[in-house]
């Protein structure tokens, strides 16, 4: 086990030089001035000359590569222009808020996915299982711009139940986590779905009845244990797009998070924030990726020996 | 068996139904306030908490809450005596401020005379930057011969000398404020500022030295809440009490179905403007220039896109200013006439209508609306426009340093007609002044210059009827319309005074009506 | 009834999908409306008999700019799917043909890149191209290749290994030629499959861009740029809302169940 986990980790570090390669490459091998682009065409040449010492790119490309990975090694990411503090302590200050809409929204998407993959799997072909793989596949093709809106005019603007904007107590969480876990959630349902009719079909199934245990109680258990490693794999391999789906998720509600700073920063053209907000989600991403398969190695042995 | 997995699966589903009916009844997520605080809802952060620097109308108008000046001008836009009691012109270049006695700063310090000299002194300073000091740049020198007297003394005559006695007064001493941080001055005004998140909110409470009327507010929350559907939910929520000129027009009339809801409309001097980039040799020739100016059709937005809650405007000053004059050249929106300009301007209209004329229109995400009504109106009579939209702060940094092609803005606060020299002079271009598009026309120099030193009112009148004129011919910028100053409060405020330049300075004296118990219209 | 109709999905995805594409087609030539002449004297009317989804902030037909909206979605869509195919086979293809170090290298490529979650990618390329609809679909393509690259490489590395493939090679057959006339059964498939679901993903991927201001620009209606305009006015106006989002999730939904449908046909989900 831990050689395994050892070689993991190893393997996490080209992974995240490359990562914060590419992040550097399309910062900095733009065409066009990035300083023009910030202080406009007109502005004093002395002030060009001074924003360019200040962010570095006067020094030789390869330099600044280097600097900004000796940066990194130690956390430093750089001042941001706007806010003039440092980009690591905005991104610090604003990482809790996105860690609290992503686990909200797998929250909901699992306290969703459940009643509806039961319903659908426990009576394949009939009225439960139409409405719930309906719904499901509605969940998957409506992206968050419209169903975060849609949802803000139902419960916040026509119901006045909840918040429509902004983060504070649970109540501020609610709309935010569903309209993020509404896709995962449909993806999970059908998995489950499919999880209960294999399991239907099983001999499982036959030893349970021979057994005496009722149908339906046998194939949940059974159907539900064998779906728990795919909800695992599945919630890993959506772990990109509910991470995306954050940063679009932050923007419609307000949320202060690092998508909405990422946001704010492309629209101040502050470069040093962009870099740092960039390298924050990917990285984010690589961890939880090798945390999942850590977790699938944990649970299914075969996988650490191959 | 059977039973245990339905009942099972009939409890989660009935626990999930009580939690979402729990959040449904505590749908109060109104902030709990005690009832002598009121919520004031902003569209963006305060620039500046610091007086010397604050150009932009909410940072202003906050800071007057907080900080007092000499001098402040009524809801006439005449001047009264604010710190001072008394103030005397002995000669056309001095002026001779009396200050009052007794009146203290919210630590407790007396303000005298040598606050008053700190703080311009300060804003005059070469390292201060701040934008402030074009405004007081003819200030010679400032000298307090006792602790309640304050001298202002020109080195030429200077007729709106009285437009810089209203600088907020800050402590002797107070550093300069370092960028990025927050800590906000003491000031001596009916407020003081107790906490600063930027993006989230300022908080301000009563200055315990400042005489308090009773039942007036004990603090004010200034909640800066950018989405313009949340302001209005939160006014009829009764979460917000206050909002000023942020509220979209269309959504005024939702506010009628609200009873506890004001909706205060008042004649507002803030002045919209188109202006142009007078190093674009293109935008230098005058047919092109009033070609834009027959492009618009001014009317028809005001009327719909204003809800009719604007003027259209002649120039700068609107109809109340003292030095107004309102014959001068007009544009009636006529496309024929600016396709001709252009005609003569040697633009000539390939297939499609359009000249090979390309400008870029700087805005913000609110003002895009507008932009793109220009964009649509210019392209008819054959000019392309290209939108960009920054946020607040990176499109104000950028129009001050003057790099745009077109973008339009207000002034706010318009009051004596010496803005014509600060915005139209030559020599007031950035970093000087708020001559942000670089125009330049010696003819304006000189009137602008002499309506400066001219002190005779009458003189001074005639002059800057000619300015305007001049203006309105030359168009340094396309005069939009004036705004109306439009309010939505809560009907628990009572007896709020609208200034037409949009100031909050009566949040200070209102009554507060006890929370649900509103007055009947 | 439903269980009659033997692969529900393919039915429903295709007819959605003709539906989408002859509307987009079509219906400016039908709907005679211009999206983008603008009328302030009707700014923000709701839905009426002449603007059968109201009219916008400025009084523009809504319905006229939904269809111009789908043309610039499927247009942008299928134009970055095809050039991602396109790319990303070539890259798989290579990287398995060639084998060894440079495969090797390719495919740490294709890990970085899938290091960058969902549209991440492409908000950031985006966001440095600067607006603009070229700079959109290189941004959009840029994340979108990587899947296309994983079949190609996977079947052709698959089929190195088949016996009459190394019969043919022992005969004197090229051994590329011999893979290419046996690759495109293979691939074919899960290609598909792969594509459908991408058109749906980069209608979405598209709209999200230009709902952040990272894609197209004001006048040109694109439906994301549509969706938060529609923001301002979700108090008063919330047809501006429900038109250009039921566009997107009606297509994407098209696509979606389409390629279940052919994902059924050709017996398995890539």
């Amino acid at each position: 086990m831990k050689n395994y986990l050892v070689r993991r980790l190893l393997a996490l570090v080209p992974v995240a030089l490359g990562v914060a390669t590419l992040t550097f490459a399309i910062i900095h091998l733009v065409p066009g001035d990035p300083v023009v682009a910030m202080l406009g065409e007109n502005a004093a040449p002395v002030d060009i000359v001074g924003m360019r010492r200040q962010l570095g790119l006067d020094r030789p490309l390869l330099e600044q590569y280097a600097a900004y990975l000796g940066g990194l090694a130690v956390g430093d990411l750089g001042e941001s222009i706007s806010y003039r503090k440092p980009v690591s302590r905005l991104i610090a200050e604003r990482f809790p808020a996105t860690i609290e809409l992503a686990a909200a929204g797998m929250l909901v998407a699992v306290l969703l996915a459940f009643p509806l993959g039961i319903i659908a799997g426990s009576n394949p072909g009939g009225a439960g299982d139409l409405g719930a793989m309906g719904f499901a596949i509605v969940g998957i093709s409506i992206p968050h711009i419209y169903l975060g809106p849609l949802l803000m005019i139902l419960f916040s603007l026509d119901l006045r139940w909840l918040p429509l904007t902004g983060r504070g107590g649970l109540a501020h969480l609610v709309l935010p986590a569903l309209t993020l876990g509404t896709a995962l959630a449909a993806i999970l349902a059908r998995m489950l779905r499919q999880s209960l009719i294999r399991v239907r079909e099983s001999d499982y199934m036959r030893t349970a009845l021979s057994k005496g245990l009722s149908a339906r109680s046998a194939l949940v258990r059974h159907g539900l244990k064998n779906a728990l490693t795919s909800v695992v794999t599945i919630i890993g391999l959506q772990m990109g797009a509910l991470l995306s789906g954050t940063l679009i998720t932050e923007i419609i509600f307000s949320w202060p998070g690092i998508g909405r700073l990422l946001i704010s920063a492309i629209g101040a053209r502050d470069y040093p924030v962009i870099e740092g907000c960039v390298l924050a989600f990917a990285i984010t991403y690589v961890i939880v990726n090798m945390a999942t398969d850590l977790l699938y190695a944990i649970v299914d042995p075969r996988v650490r020996i191959s | 068996m059977r039973q245990t997995i339905t009942t099972a699966r009939l409890r989660l589903v009935a626990q999930i139904g009580a939690a979402l009916v729990a959040l449904a009844g505590c749908g109060h997520y109104r902030t709990d306030r005690s009832p002598a605080t009121i919520q004031v809802d902003i569209e963006t952060s305060p620039t500046s908490t610091d007086p010397r620097f604050a150009t932009d109308a909410i940072s202003s108008r906050i800071n007057e809450l907080i900080f007092d000046s000499l001098v402040k001008t009524d809801r006439n836009g005449q001047f009264v005596g604010h710190l001072a009691e008394r103030i005397e012109r002995p000669s056309p270049t001095r002026i001779v401020f009396h200050l009052k006695h007794g009146v203290r700063f919210s630590d407790g310090r007396e303000l005298t005379a040598r606050d008053v000299i700190f703080t311009y002194d300060s804003i005059l300073a070469p390292e201060s930057m701040s934008a402030k000091r074009a405004g007081i740049e003819e200030l010679k020198s400032i000298d307090a011969p006792d602790s309640y007297t304050v001298v202002m003394t020109t080195a030429l005559p200077y007729a709106p000398a009285l437009e810089m006695a209203t600088e907020g007064i800050v402590p002797a001493g107070t550093p300069l404020p370092a960028k990025g941080t927050a800590a906000a001055p003491i000031g001596s005004g009916p407020f003081q500022m107790v906490g600063y998140a930027r993006d989230e909110a300022a908080r301000l409470e009563r200055n315990p030295y400042y005489p308090y009327p009773s039942g007036a507010p004990r603090s004010i929350l200034f909640k800066i809440v950018p989405d313009p559907t949340v302001r209005a939910l939160e006014l009829a929520e009764g979460v917000c009490d206050f909002s000023g000129n942020n509220i979209e027009y269309d959504v005024l009339p939702w506010f009628a179905g609200h009873q506890f809801l004001k909706v205060s409309k008042t004649p507002g001097t803030t002045y919209k403007y188109l202006s142009f980039n007078f190093r674009d040799p293109r935008l230098r020739d005058l047919r092109v220039r009033r070609a834009i100016a027959y492009a618009i059709d001014r009317n028809t937005i005001v009327n719909t896109i204003l809800r009719g809650a604007g003027r259209v405007a002649s120039g700068m000053l609107s109809p109340e200013n003292w030095a107004y004059e309102g014959n001068v050249t007009t544009y009636t929106y006529d496309p024929a006439k600016a396709r001709q300009l252009l005609e003569e301007a040697g633009y000539t209209a390939d297939r499609s209508g359009l000249r090979g004329l390309r400008f870029e229109y700087k805005t913000t995400p609110e003002g895009a609306r507008l932009g793109e009504v220009f964009q649509a109106m210019l392209q008819r009579v054959g000019i392309e426009l290209t939108l960009r939209t920054l946020d607040f702060a990176t499109y104000y940094a950028d129009i001050q340093a003057g790099s745009f092609d077109l973008t339009s803005l207000q002034w706010v606060g318009i009051n004596d007609p010496n803005s014509y020299y600060m915005v139209f002079d030559s020599h007031k271009t950035p970093p000087h002044g708020e001559n942000r598009g670089y125009y330049s026309n010696p003819a304006m120099d000189r009137l602008v210059e002499a309506g400066m030193r001219t002190v005779d009112p009458e003189a001074r009148k005639a002059i800057y009827a000619q300015v305007q004129q001049l203006a309105a011919e030359e168009l340094p910028y396309v005069s939009l319309w004036w705004v109306d100053n439009v309010a939505v409060m809560n009907r628990r405020l009572v007896g709020f005074d609208a200034y037409p330049n949009g100031s909050f300075r009566s949040l200070a004296t209102v009554t507060l009506s006890p929370l649900g118990s509103e007055p009947p219209d | 009834m439903i269980a009659r109709v033997r692969n529900p999905s393919l039915a429903i995805g295709v007819t959605t999908v003709v539906a989408i594409v002859v509307a987009a087609i079509l219906g400016p030539l039908l709907f005679r409306a211009d999206p983008l002449s603008i009328d302030l004297a009707k700014t923000l009317a709701g839905p009426s008999p002449a603007h059968p989804f109201g009219c916008d902030a400025l009084g523009r037909d809504v319905l006229a700019r939904v269809l111009s909206g789908a043309r610039l979605s499927l247009s942008i869509s299928t134009v970055v799917v095809a050039i991602s195919l396109v790319v990303g086979s070539l890259i798989g293809g290579v990287a398995a043909m060639s084998g060894g170090r440079i495969d090797n290298l390719m495919m740490r490529g294709v890990d970085i890149i899938l290091a960058f979650p969902g549209i991440l990618l492409a908000i950031a390329l985006a966001a440095i191209l600067g607006p603009g609809l070229i700079d959109l679909v290189i941004a959009l393509t840029a994340m979108g290749w990587t899947g296309y690259a994983r079949i190609v490489r996977g079947e052709v590395l698959a089929l190195r290994e088949r016996d009459y493939v190394l019969a043919a090679e022992s005969l004197g057959a090229s051994r590329s030629r011999v893979l290419m006339r046996h690759l495109l059964p293979g691939v074919v498939g899960p290609l598909a499959v792969n594509a459908t679901f991408g058109i749906g993903g980069i209608i979405g991927a598209e709209a999200a861009l230009s709902f952040l201001g990272l894609g197209a620009l004001p006048p040109t209606p694109s439906w994301g740029n549509m969706l938060d305009a529609g923001r301002a006015f979700l108090l008063v106006a919330p047809h501006l809302t429900t038109a250009p989002g039921l566009a997107i999730g009606l297509s994407i939904l098209g696509f979606n169940l389409l390629g279940d449908g052919i994902a059924q046909k050709v017996g398995h989900r890539a």
